[in-house]
């Protein structure tokens, strides 16, 4: 009854508008925008396709985003764990939620989300619009639940505007929730990092230092942070420390195989310098610990990435070679991504 | 105008009455499955480390254990005539088809199916856990069996994986009594016949009914054990749990990292394929 109401007014209201003709056609169009979609990044997603951002989609994800009523106690919005600033992750070692909650692994950036095929450490989810739904229900992230979420906003006057703009109709579903946040994470695009300004000819160059940590890195850590993402979007265990908690097996959490056990999908290594802690779950506090571990070896395991087995268990490298490489990394910071 | 209508739906019903009083067979009647929780022929009961009351099982690799909560969801409910067709109970509605059984919780060992069509039945077939199309925590769809399964005590929501818990198991093991803790459940991607990454936890068991059940004037009740000794000494494998994490040495650990999940599966909800029963068998059916 209290939605008749609501869309009586509403038409009511257009009704009343429409004496200005552009009122009118401001107030159904919600036009599609299209993703500025970098040169020579990946294929997108295919899921993009069936869920493409509109103006209102992508506002209302963007408010959903913000909005601390998706947790059980109004604390927690996806926006306290994903902070832009970070380049939408955080600084803690494991993700702390809802009451002090930690959680199982550290928060990834989130960052060119559209052109990934496998989202989370382990690779669990491959549509974005499958993910909000996770840590709105999980224990020690939001510990909520999708109609708890719907009971909040339904009466929000500013969240009938933007569903009924977005979607034609004011009804608040749960696919409506995960695809408008996935619109707004798919806009989530970062390409104008100093490297991506050298390599456009756009006037910068790289220093000396960058340069040659730039050669390292081709020799030494490409195979694997691959394409223009900086991952192959493959899963290995490279023997980082391991997580304790028996909750945790990587990638083979996921698929019951044994030889997937404590492999990680690739992380991508854009806007690195803003994501500390790194790993998993946080072992590393620094780039310079995680190239120390990286050089001095790694754990054994049976499923050891060949790419260290066969060396050693190391990927070895001089003092020199990390400063580089680190200053190399810090050439994939985008400034304008995290809103500075 | 009004009572006259009145009128004649009383009469109608005394009539509908009248015509089955003669010994004459309603259309349909509950039938109720009554679970039993067993190691081989003693009900289990749980209890924490140091219970003197838990029952106290020996593996085929010589450890023992006892349980402390044992929950398990049972859906896709099918009974089977005679000649073959198969009466679904609700076996897309989760909220009307589906139920956990929780050892804790003696109302959820009995589950009543109403508005069985009388018939005589053969044969049982149900799911272990919850078929890949309906196993994604629909909570619009079906909030009711969302809240049974998510409450507080019963902790079947799957977060991670977007899914249900189908089994959930705690207790200890060895004289020492380290904890074990084993969860299943799907983590299957993709539509049917294009399976895309994941594993499918779901089991669907089949079970001959020693005596048909005849539904009827009567309503039967079907008793259906679940022998928790296949957990560890199941048909396909016999399972020897660890606390280490070191999976390589072809232990199982005895927490749930999932990655040997797929074992504990197979021995309780069977392959599949050689072996469609698992655990359960029907140790009555009382008419
Ligand atoms: C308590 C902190 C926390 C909150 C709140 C949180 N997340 Fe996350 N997020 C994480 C962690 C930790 C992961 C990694 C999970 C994993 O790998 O299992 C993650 C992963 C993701 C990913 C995948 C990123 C990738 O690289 O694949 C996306 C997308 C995401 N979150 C979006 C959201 C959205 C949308 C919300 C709000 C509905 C949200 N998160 C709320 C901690 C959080
Ligand atoms: C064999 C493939 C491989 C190679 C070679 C490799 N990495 Fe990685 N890298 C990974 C994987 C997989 C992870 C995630 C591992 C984990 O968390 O357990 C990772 C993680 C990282 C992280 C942490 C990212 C984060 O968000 O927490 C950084 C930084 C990193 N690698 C940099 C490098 C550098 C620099 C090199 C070259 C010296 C290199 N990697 C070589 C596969 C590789």
């Amino acid at each position: 009854m209290k939605n008749l109401i609501r869309t009586v007014a509403f038409v009511l209201l257009l009704a009343s508008c429409s004496n200005d003709d552009n009122l009118e056609l401001v107030a159904f169009d919600n036009p599609e925008v299209s993703l500025n979609i970098p040169s020579d990044f990946p294929e997108l997603n295919s899921a993009v396709y069936n869920n493409l951002p509109t103006q209102y989609g992508i506002e209302l994800g963007e408010k959903l985003f913000f909005d601390n009523k998706l947790s059980a106690d109004n604390t927690i919005s996806c926006s306290t764990c994903h902070i832009q600033k970070n380049a939408f992750s955080d600084h803690n070692k494991k993700a702390i939620g809802i009451e002090n909650r930690i959680g199982l692994r550290n928060v990834p950036p989130i960052q060119n989300m559209a052109f990934m095929q496998f989202y989370n450490w382990d690779g669990s989810k491959l549509k974005l619009e499958d993910q909000p739904l996770v840590p709105i229900i999980t224990h020690e992230e939001m510990d909520s639940s999708i109609l708890e979420v719907i009971g909040k906003i339904e009466d929000d006057e500013d969240y009938i505007e933007l569903f009924y703009k977005a979607f034609g109709d004011e009804e608040i579903t749960p696919d409506r929730i995960y695809n408008s946040i996935a619109q707004y994470e798919y806009t989530l695009i970062s390409s104008n990092s100093k490297y991506d300004k050298v390599k456009r000819g756009e006037g910068e160059t790289f220093t000396e230092e960058e340069a040659q940590g730039y050669a390292v890195f081709k020799e030494k850590c490409i195979s694997c942070h691959s394409t223009e993402l900086f991952t192959d979007q493959s899963f290995r265990n490279i023997g980082f420390p391991l997580n304790s908690n028996s909750e945790e097996a990587g990638r083979s959490r996921v698929t019951g195989d044994i030889k997937d056990y404590m492999s990680f999908r690739v992380p991508s290594l854009r806007n690195i310098e803003y994501t500390a802690p790194y790993g998993s779950f946080g072992q590393f506090a620094t780039l310079k610990d995680l190239l120390d571990y990286l050089s001095n070896g790694v754990l054994e395991a049976d499923n050891l990435d060949p790419i260290l087995k066969d060396n050693d268990n190391r990927i070895s490298l001089t003092d020199e070679e990390k400063n580089n490489l680190i200053s190399f990394l810090k050439t994939l910071s985008d400034k304008e991504f995290i809103g500075q | 105008m009004k009572n006259s209508r009145r009128y004649l739906l009383i009469s109608l019903i005394v009539l509908g009455f009248m015509s089955c009083s003669d010994d004459d067979v309603p259309v349909a009647n509950n039938v109720t499955l009554e679970f039993n929780n067993t190691f081989e022929d003693n009900t289990i009961v749980l209890g924490d480390a140091t219970s003197s009351e838990a029952t106290v099982h020996t593996s085929d690799a010589g450890q023992v254990h006892h349980f402390s909560e044992l929950k398990y969801v049972i859906s896709n409910i099918r009974l089977i005539k005679e000649d073959g067709t198969e009466i679904p109970y609700n076996v897309n509605d989760l909220d009307k088809g589906a139920t956990v059984v929780d050892q804790s919780k003696e109302a959820t060992l009995q589950y009543v199916l109403s508005d069985i069509p009388s018939d005589e039945y053969v044969q049982i077939k149900f799911g272990l856990g919850v078929k890949t199309e309906l196993n994604n925590l629909d909570q619009a769809s079906f909030p009711d069996f969302y809240a049974v399964a998510g409450a507080n005590d019963t902790q079947m929501h799957w977060e991670w994986g977007t899914g249900y818990r189908f089994t959930k198991i705690e207790g200890f093991y060895d004289t020492d009594n380290k904890e074990l803790s084993i969860h299943t459940g799907s983590t299957i991607e993709g539509e049917e016949g294009s399976y895309t990454q994941g594993v499918d936890a779901y089991r669907d068991i089949t079970l001959d009914l020693p005596t048909n059940a005849i539904v009827g004037s009567g309503s039967p009740k079907i008793k259906i054990k679940a022998d928790f000794d296949y957990l560890l000494s199941g048909n396909s494998y016999t399972i020897t749990l660890v606390s280490t994490t070191d999976i390589t040495n072809n232990a199982t650990p005895s927490a749930h990292t999932a990655t040997e999940m797929m074992k504990f599966v197979d021995n309780i909800g069977g392959n599949g394929d050689t072996d469609i029963t698992g655990m359960f068998s029907i140790t009555a059916v009382e008419n």
